[in-house]
Parts: C-alpha cells; structure tokens; sequence
C-alpha cells in the first residue's frame, strides 16, 4: 500500500482493519483508509471486488441484510459511526445516499424533495424554500420549476437521478454517498451528473463508486483500487492513474482485467 | 409432419373450448337471472321495486320493495368492511415487512386456512359465540344483529384482503425502501410514507374484492343477522336485525311457486346482487391494471 493513506489531510471518515462477512463468505478484509474533507473520492475495481459493499458500510446500509457481520472501526468526525448509542437515523441524516438507478418515490417532485424535510420535522412555511434550494443546488430547478407539482416518474432518467440528489441534500447531510450513480444513464446525463457532482465538493464530502475508470479520473481527487474485498491501493488520483504503485491496479487501470 | 401439426391444432382447439366455456357459463347465467328477473316488471312497476321500503312477498297485497333488501346487505358490509380493512392492512403489513421470514412462514398458510372454512362454520360459531356476545355487551333483545354480521363478515373477508396486500406491499420496490432509509427515515416512516402509498393500487383491489366476498356470502350471514326485512336505521340499526339480499335468496326460494311473482322478484334481486358483485369486480381489475407499479 502506497503512504498515501497516512497522509491524508483533514480527513473526515477514519476506516481502521474493517472485516465484512456476507454469513461465511468474506466481503471485506481488513480494509483501512481515511477519506479527506470536501473532496471527491473514487472507489474503483471489478464486480464483486466489495466496493460497494464497503460504501454501504459508511451509512450502515448492511444492517438492513441479516446475514451481514462487521468488525472493525468506521469513525466520521472522530466518531465510531458503530459504538453503542449511536441512532442509525442521525448517521444517516450526516451520510447521504444516492443510488445507482434513479429510485424516485411515487409521488409528485416536490414532495419527493420535501420527504426528509418532512420527517426531520422542517417547518411548512420553511418547507417551500428548502426544496427550491435543493433542486437548485442539483441544476434541476430551471428544468422543472414549472412543473414541480407532476409525479417524479414524469423525468427523464438522467433528471431522476437528479432529482436523487437533491432529494439526498435536502436533508443537509454532511457526506454524500453515491453508488454507480450513472450507470443506468445516457453519456449526456452522466456528464451533468458529474459536472454536478465536482461543484458539490465545495459544500459536501463526497465517496463514489463507479466501474467507469474514466469517470473515477474526470471527477475525483483521490481514487481507491479493491480487489477481492481488499484495499489495494489508495491515493490521489493522477498518481493512481498515471504512476500506481502495484501491479494489480496498473493491470486494471490499463484494462488488463475487469 | 401433418400429423404432428393436427394434434397441436386439436390440443389448440381442446384448450381454446375448456377456457371459452366459463365465458359460456357465465353469459348463460346472466341469461336466465335477467330473464326471470325481468319477468317481474311485466306485474310490478321497475321504480316500486327499486325504491319500495316494503318487502312483504307473501302477503295478500304482496310487495317487492328491494330497499330493505340492499340496504340491509350495504350496511353489514360496509361494517364488514370497517373492521376489515384495518385489521388487514396491518396484518399484511406485520408480515411483508416486520416480520421475520420464520414468523411470517408461520403465519401465512394459518391465513390461507381461515379461507377454506366453510362458511356454514363460521355461521355456527357466530351463531354459538358471538351472538350470546353481542346480546349481553349490548344488553339487547337478540344478538343476531347487523354487527353480528358484519364482524363475521370481516373475518371472512379478512384472508382475501390480508393475501392480496401482502402480494402488493411484498412487490414495492427494495429500492423505494432503501432510499427512504438512507434518508433518515425510520423503518416506520418508510413503511407508512412510502411502502404502503405505493402498495395502495393493490390495497385497494384487496379491498374490492374482500368486498365482493362479503357482499355474495350468504350462510353467515343467513345465521347470524336475525332476518327481517326492515330498512335498518342509521346509526342504530347496526345493532337491529337486517335481512340481506343473499339471504333473502337462500330463505325464500325453497317455498317460492315457480312462476309467481314472488320466484321472478327473487331472481330480480339475484340480478341486482349480480350486478353489484360484477361492478366490484371490474373496478377492482380496473385499480390493479391501472396503477401496476411502473419501477422495475
């Protein structure tokens, strides 16, 4: 591993030997990495290679699955996000989740905006404003304003997944999480997803995992390798993709395997 | 190769004559009904029928009124109804979404059972339990009361609604679910804002037909409802015997001379009872067809 993962300035989430365990099979080995404040990070690798299963680790998405057993420490902001007397709720009000395909509620736009609101107990008369600044904040507000009442599911695909994120802000989190957001979108909606999400880096922390190599050294400022439930490699991006320090990541990179 | 292709067309053919014939059946059905129930307006005038509060079929100057007849089915099924809906979403609910696989394996072939009662048990057990129940809670003259009905009613109506909606709440997208959660919401919240408004095409199917079954049973409610034929009174009369329309069938055909008025006004209130269970029916299928949910 590269010192890289010493060294990261001012970092907001601390992974220390993390061990994720689907019942017997082991997702996660030992996994240690420190993710710096308002900046974008990449996690890259194959199927399987368990990024996003360590993404979801970072909202406690896996206690949703049964069989789901985790050792190890995740701290955000000093914090183990893991400790007794931690409320998953707080967590993930602090960690925001974006998905890879658009899953838009089946009610109107602005309602879907104003679901977190609502339930984190924002004022009605504050309501209308949180929205509009949401939907600006994710470029989708002069698309839509006009419309805002109609069912989400009267977007396009890429403005649904837009409609995500802003979903995903309105609640004010600190962290954003994206996992393959573009996958299921067309070239000319990842590339508003992405400038999107480089402007966002300014307000929020954001993790994402992508197969997309070329989006990984688009938009991100340090990238992470897995492989097979291993951190391979960690660092900044440029040095990822132009002089990696192992031979499994070059391969990748260079689309040797994957 | 002639042969081979005459036995796919005759098995064709076969298949295509079994599934035509429950058209067949049921048109010959509407048939007869409407045909003898329309025999009745050649004696009795369409509106007397339809708005008349009396139904005294036996009588020298015997009336057909269907009014006590309908209302007396509507109020034990709305009350069916009431009790129900409630009591099936949060089953449906419990066992789609809060309950571990293990309980809810458990819990679902008790469900598909309490369909397969007859209803004549369920009427004895309404007649034998809950009637002595209603009486004394009541303090009334009988037990056998629109209540008594529609409680047992719910109940039956109870595994239609539960399965459906369980089908229903079971087929919402993990994806809304998760996205709900990673917002901050509580598993509650996502159930109660998201999972079941999205479900709610199917919930209201379910509805629809728990109400179809509770409108057409007839042994029950023959058993527990006390029988008589007055335009129940609103509120009050949910404690009042009623007479429905099924029963009012199942009682009177035995004795009725064919031919009479009195054996074509039974066939007239079949063909009402028909067409509301058919309307059921339809706008159930149409709910379901209509909002089939579009994700996924």
């Amino acid at each position: 591993m590269t010192e890289a993962i010493q060294n990261v300035a001012n970092p907001q989430i601390e992974v220390k030997d993390l061990n994720l365990w689907y019942g017997d099979k082991q997702a996660l080995k030992n996994v240690s990495i420190q993710i710096p404040k308002n900046s974008v990070t990449a996690f890259i690798g194959p199927s399987g290679c368990g990024k996003s299963t360590f993404i979801r680790c970072l909202n406690r998405m896996n206690d949703l699955i049964k069989s789901c057993r985790i050792e190890g420490e995740v701290s955000i902001e000093g914090k183990d996000i893991y400790g007794p007397g931690v409320d998953v709720v707080d967590l993930r009000k602090q960690v925001g989740m974006v998905f890879q395909k658009p899953n838009p509620f089946p009610m109107s736009i602005y309602d879907n905006i104003a679901y977190g609101p609502r339930i984190h107990g924002v004022n009605k008369k504050d309501l209308e404003g949180v929205v509009e600044h949401a939907l600006r904040s994710a470029a989708l507000w002069d698309e839509i304003s006009d419309r805002i009442r109609s069912p989400a599911f009267s977007l396009s695909g890429g403005q649904q997944q837009r409609l995500c994120i802003a979903r995903t802000m309105a609640v004010k989190p600190e962290i954003i999480l994206f996992d393959e957001p573009c996958s299921a979108l067309d070239p000319i909606s990842t590339a508003k997803i992405e400038e999107l999400i480089m402007n966002l880096k300014k307000d929020y922390t954001i993790v994402i995992v992508t197969h997309n190599m070329q989006q990984a050294a688009r938009i991100s400022d340090h990238t992470a390798f897995f492989l097979m439930g291993e951190l391979i490699e960690f660092g900044k991006t440029r040095q990822i993709f132009e002089n990696p320090g192992e031979k499994s990541t070059e391969d990748y990179i260079t689309g040797r395997f994957g | 190769m002639f042969s081979r292709n005459y036995r796919e067309k005759t098995i064709e053919s076969v298949l295509f004559a079994v599934s035509a014939l429950t058209v067949v059946i049921l048109f010959l059905i509407c048939l007869f009904l409407f045909r003898d129930g329309l025999t009745l307006f050649e004696d009795v005038p369409f509106l007397s029928f339809v708005t008349g509060k009396f139904w005294y079929p036996t009588s020298v100057n015997a009336q057909f009124g269907l009014l006590p007849l309908f209302l007396g089915s509507l109020i034990v099924t709305a009350g069916a109804i009431l009790f129900s809906v409630p009591l099936g979403i949060a089953s449906a609910v419990f066992i789609s979404e809060l309950a571990s696989p293990k309980v809810a394996d458990f819990l679902k072939p008790f469900v598909e059972i309490l369909a397969g009662v007859p209803s004549v048990v369920y009427g004895f057990f309404g007649l034998v339990v809950l009637v002595p129940f209603i009486r004394e809670t009541f303090n009334l003259p009988t037990g056998q009361t629109a209540l008594t009905g529609s409680i047992m009613l719910g109940v039956m109506a109870l595994p239609t609604i539960i399965s459906i909606s369980e089908d229903a709440i079971s087929s919402v997208p993990g994806s809304l679910k998760q996205g709900s959660l990673a917002l901050g919401a509580t598993r509650w919240q996502t159930i109660y804002k998201v999972t079941v408004p999205a479900a709610l095409s199917g919930i209201s199917a379910a509805v629809m037909l728990g109400m179809g079954r509770a409108i057409g049973e007839t042994m029950t409610v023959m058993m527990v409802t006390g029988n008589t034929a007055i335009i129940p009174s609103f509120p009050g009369g949910i404690l009042d015997p009623v007479r429905t329309m099924t029963a009012t069938i199942a009682l009177e055909m035995g004795e009725v001379p064919q031919g009479s008025d009195h054996f074509h006004a039974l066939f007239a209130v079949g063909s009402v009872l028909f067409i509301v269970t058919f309307l059921i029916n339809l706008l159930a299928d149409a709910i379901k067809k209509k909002y089939r949910f579009k994700v996924d």
